[in-house]
């Protein structure tokens, strides 16, 4: 019973890197790249992965513009990620109620 | 196996509430504590100038109508110089927040005190005390999201409006513009001294 819950965890949000970003984009609904590498601590190229592996799996996506000549970098959660980190979350406190 | 396995559960759930609280914390800030105190300064002016007008009773409503303009702007102005340091889409996101939350509450007290005003036996006594629980209901609300002080200040200053109503309507606007003025002050004051440590 245990082990079918544990499964059932998205293998692709259940990353700390990756939990961090989806659970600031759950409330920031787009945010730019830099602050996201500030809020979580991570280099530039490993969070440039973890988002990679987010936006593979269609849960966010990255769109890149100029703003004053400079270039940023935009994430945004997509309605697939935001359904995937609540059956996330779900699963989480099924795991912890089940082990009461 | 299992002890681990409930051990990384809770240790996820802890990082995504404390992420999210930390985000949102971030979102409501913008200048919070400085709103806090311009409208704490409105109570005092708005009183002030009550009082001055009272012989002139049409004059009362357009007042407090003038000032609220001026504390709308002065807020608006606040928080943009605050969020001009925040990536672009926050500031996109405060400014929803900011005409989608004050925007409706403040037409609310208008309305309510353009009722006061037109209608008859109503003492403009009446139009403070309207305009102060639409504004405390507001904290209450912020409060519950935000942060205890907030909800705190909401709460006093609810029941606070409401005991002068009853109980001091005569001396409403003194005692609520004061307990009002005072509170927000403090509040704006703390939200500056937390928030700006974190």
């Amino acid at each position: 019973m245990q082990e079918h819950l544990t499964i059932r965890l998205d293998k692709v949000i259940h990353q700390k890197a990756r939990l961090g970003i989806m659970s600031i984009l759950m409330v920031m609904e787009e945010t730019e790249f830099n602050y996201l590498k500030e809020r979580l601590k991570l280099s530039d190229g490993n969070l440039s992965t973890h988002l990679s592996t987010l936006e593979k799996e269609k849960y966010i996506k990255i769109k890149k513009k100029f703003v004053k000549k400079k270039p940023k970098t935009l994430c945004h959660l997509t309605e697939k990620g935001r359904q995937a980190f609540l059956e996330y979350m779900n699963n989480l406190e099924q795991i912890i109620k089940s082990m009461r | 196996m299992k002890e681990e396995e409930k051990r990384q559960a809770l240790e996820n759930i802890e990082l995504i509430k404390e992420l999210v609280s930390q985000t949102r914390r971030e979102m409501s800030y913008y200048g919070g504590g400085w709103i806090s105190i311009i409208w704490g300064i409105f109570c005092f002016v708005g009183v002030g100038g009550q009082r001055l007008l009272n012989p002139i009773g049409a004059l009362k409503g357009l007042w407090w109508l003038i000032l609220t303009i001026i504390g709308i702007c002065a807020s608006y102005l606040v928080a943009r110089s605050e969020i001009k340091t925040q990536p672009q889409n926050r500031r996109h996101n405060f400014m929803r927040w900011f005409l989608a939350f004050w925007i409706p509450l403040i037409i609310l007290a208008y309305v309510l005190t353009l009722f006061i005003i037109f209608t008859p036996g109503l003492t403009p006594l009446y139009i403070p005390i309207a305009i102060l629980l639409v504004i405390s209901t507001g904290f209450i609300i912020l409060g519950f999201s935000f942060s205890r002080e907030i909800l705190f200040m909401g709460i006093i200053g609810f029941i606070g409006t409401i005991i002068t109503a009853i109980f001091f309507l005569e001396y409403g606007d003194i005692i609520t513009g004061t307990l009002f003025g005072v509170g927000l002050i403090i509040t704006g004051l703390v939200i500056n001294r937390r928030w700006k440590e974190q």
